[in-house]
């Protein structure tokens, strides 16, 4: 009874351990805050570095004369298969095509400063995506739902073959831009996410009555070009179609209907949507797919494994070679900067634990010096019938307390910074511009107008054990001095 | 006096028996490459109920002996029994028990913890020998009887204070209670008085006195005050580590 009694009338009736404590509380708290910014650092560079990729990226590898094999040029047989996979969600065909962005009128002027700047010229080379968007489907199946059931009969809804279903472009869609660009507002954005093809209010008649298929661009690209939306541009091209096997030139006009933001430069800066079966008309060609992407259930889970089966399934199918490139997840394209983003982590953690460290050694010292001035205590405990474990004890439940309290207020106060670390951030930075003319949090430098923060239980629970293991790790050296002092040396003198 | 009297002829009348004997002990500690011997073989008994002044000039080992007695110095040679038991013979945890249940200490210096108040300072050795749960069944209990025993000193008043509120006497006073809470049989009192004036170190030892005659304690008194062993019913000497002399021959039964 009187180890709790006591270690517990120490703790408070000494302003040292409370030093302690509060030394621990800095430290799980810091810990628990800077880990979990770098953790939404991390996971939101890690967002920004996938875009667009869907989970696993599905190329088969069509050039006959090398590989001796001729594949199919229509995707169902491919699609049938990947779908078929119990991990797979969902699966959608694309074209990619690369061709001349240019803004409609006179291009003879733009040829000649595309000559000379060519990223300022209003010329650019773009990687086209001709994309299937089934938003009739998607749209309907709810209603065909609803119908179904009033009449009695069941409808069981399936997941529709289109881009919306194996791809984060309607999040791209939705996201505003990522930060306000000069001279987008926002207006830009898609008016109708699920219909981005739908021609755009703003087109001139003279576009409506030409019927051009509309095109969504992204976001920087955009900006940059100082496009607006119902703009009529132009994409040139080669066709390899021809009968004297020499590509032709090609081009058509495009309204621009919307812009996506996917967060990632490259997609943003490089990309632009039009409908597959347009792509494939302007082109001319049989090919009626380059790329599938596929969408799984649970990519974290078993996305290399299904990855595997994909690849093996398929070959055996004769749908694909068989190469190792031709089946690839999203970490095969970005595999080097995931890499960088873990190892990151993990040193941080490591690093930051030495400030728990810092905090062990403050109890260790304000320990040793209590254990030397309780040397009288030590004697009378003793004398009164204390056994050694039971001093020994009593000083490591100071530490206990010290850890408990300490590790627990720290942590609680972490998890409610960590929470609110933005309006904090930004509430403090009121005041840095105003005595220091900067803030603290630059939000230019970053692809997100936020400072991310993800509180993970597991880490809070791991530091908060860390605390624990360290402090009394610690504690024991001096806890064991008290333990084997002679109870003489402190019953001697006054 | 009258107390005394009494005690003295119930010692006289009853067959002695031991409650605490100390055989053959030699001390001694290491300077450097020689050692020192303090005590050179000591044998001595204290009987049940016995009231003894140990005697002697500073340095002659008087508070040496009373620590080995008390089971918190170990002895280089020789036992100490404790009702018959041989206490170094034992587990430290039965030591720490045989200090707690069977002996009350009252120091030169009260070794109270400054931490604790009067109150929780008396209360300290029932915490020592209870678990959290045993000690919080019979809670009340035992603060009455640490009241009752800071009722009998004149203390009640200040059972809330610290160590660093009281005087030296109260702070003896105290000490005394924290020394009886737990029923020891034997007493073992380090110049209790030493730290006092002459007024007060009376009035304190008036009580202890007291106490011991009414509880019929065994008490090791060691004093260096010649007039203070007078009120004691046996004086023991000691000089340069040996018993120089005792004032009564124990009756062997």
């Amino acid at each position: 009874m009187y180890r709790t009694f006591l270690s517990w009338r120490y703790l408070f009736a000494r302003t040292t351990n409370l030093i302690g404590m509060v030394g621990i509380l800095v430290a799980v708290g810091a810990l628990i805050l800077i880990f979990s910014i770098m953790t939404g650092f991390l996971e939101e560079s890690r967002r920004a570095v996938r875009g667009n990729l869907a989970d696993i990226l599905v190329e088969p590898f069509f050039d006959e004369a090398y590989s001796g094999i001729a594949l199919p040029t229509t995707p169902e047989r491919a699609l049938a298969v990947i779908e078929a996979h119990p991990g797979v969600r969902a699966a959608a065909p694309m074209i990619t095509w690369h061709a001349l962005f240019t803004q409609g009128g006179s291009q003879k002027g733009r040829f000649n400063k595309f000559i000379s700047d060519a990223s300022h010229s209003g010329m650019l080379g773009v990687k086209v995506v001709g994309i299937d968007v089934r938003s009739a489907e998607r749209v309907a199946q709810p209603a065909f739902a609803g119908t179904a059931a009033l009449l009695g009969m069941t409808y069981r809804p399936y997941v529709v073959r289109d881009h919306f279903a194996a791809s984060d472009l309607l999040r791209a869609l939705l996201r505003p831009a990522v930060k306000p660009l000069p001279g987008l507002s926002g207006d830009e954005a898609v008016a109708q996410p699920l219909f981005p093809f739908a021609t755009p209010a703003e087109a001139s008649d003279k576009a409506r009555r030409a019927r051009l298929g509309s095109i969504l661009v992204g976001a920087r690209f955009f900006d940059q070009l100082g496009l607006r939306k119902g703009d009529v541009v132009q994409l040139a091209t080669v066709s390899p179609v021809s009968s004297d096997e020499q590509f032709t030139i090609v081009n058509r006009e495009f309204v621009i209907s919307g812009v996506f933001s996917s967060g990632e430069n490259e997609s943003d800066l490089g990309q632009v949507y039009i409908e597959r079966s347009q792509l494939q008309d302007l082109v001319g060609t049989e090919q009626a797919f380059s790329q599938i992407l596929v969408r799984l259930e649970n990519y974290d889970a078993d996305g290399p494994a299904v990855a595997a089966d994909l690849r093996t399934s398929l070959a055996n199918a004769g749908l694909i070679v068989g190469l190792p490139q031709e089946v690839r997840t999203w970490e095969d394209f970005r595999g080097n900067l995931l890499g960088a983003i873990k190892n990151e982590r993990v040193l941080m953690a490591i690093m930051l634990s030495l400030v728990l460290m810092v905090a062990g050694f403050t109890i260790f010292a304000i320990l040793s010096m209590m254990v030397t001035e309780k040397r009288r205590d030590i004697g009378i405990l003793s004398a009164l019938g204390a056994t050694r474990s039971g001093i020994l004890s009593t000083f490591l439940l100071v530490a206990f307390w010290d850890a408990l309290i300490g590790s627990v207020f720290g942590a609680t106060i972490g998890v409610i910074m960590a929470l609110k670390i933005d309006p904090l951030e930004r509430w403090l930075s009121g005041y840095t511009e105003r005595w220091f003319g900067k803030q603290i949090f630059d939000r230019d430098v970053y692809l997100f107008d936020h400072i991310p923060a993800i509180v993970d239980p597991v880490a809070v629970a791991a530091f908060v054990t860390l605390a624990f293991v360290c402090t009394l790790g610690f504690a024991f050296f001096p806890a064991w001095r008290a333990a084997r002092q002679n109870p003489l040396e402190g019953l001697r003198y006054e | 006096m009258s107390d005394a009297d009494a005690h003295g002829a119930l010692a006289r009348t009853t067959p002695f028996r031991p409650v605490l004997s100390a055989v053959g002990i030699r001390k001694s500690f290491a300077m450097g490459d020689r050692r020192i011997e303090i005590l050179h073989g000591i044998d001595f008994e204290l009987g049940a109920g016995e009231l003894v002044a140990l005697v002697g000039s500073s340095g002659a080992g008087k508070s040496t002996l009373l620590h080995i007695l008390g089971l918190i110095d170990q002895p280089t040679e020789g036992k100490v029994l404790v009702a018959g038991m041989d206490a170094w013979a034992e587990s430290e945890a039965e030591r720490a028990e045989l200090r707690n249940h069977h002996m009350g200490f009252v120091f030169q210096f009260y070794h109270l913890l400054p931490e604790l108040t009067a109150l929780e300072n008396v209360l300290l050795p029932v915490m020592i020998s209870h678990s959290r749960w045993q000690y919080r069944r019979r809670a009340a209990e035992w603060r009455d009887k640490a009241l009752s025993l800071l009722e009998r000193f004149g203390m009640v008043d200040r059972r809330d204070h610290r160590p660093s509120q009281l005087s030296g006497g109260e702070r003896q006073r105290v000490a005394m209670a924290r020394a009886l809470v737990q029923d020891p049989k034997i007493l073992l009192a380090d110049e209790p008085t030493g730290n006092l004036d002459s007024a007060t170190g009376d009035r304190v030892l008036d009580l202890l006195f007291q106490e011991q005659a009414r509880r019929g304690l065994s008490m090791i008194l060691v004093t260096h005050d010649a007039t203070l062993a007078a009120r004691c019913q046996r004086t023991v000497y000691m000089g340069d580590g040996l018993v120089q002399g005792d004032s009564t021959t124990p009756v062997p039964v």
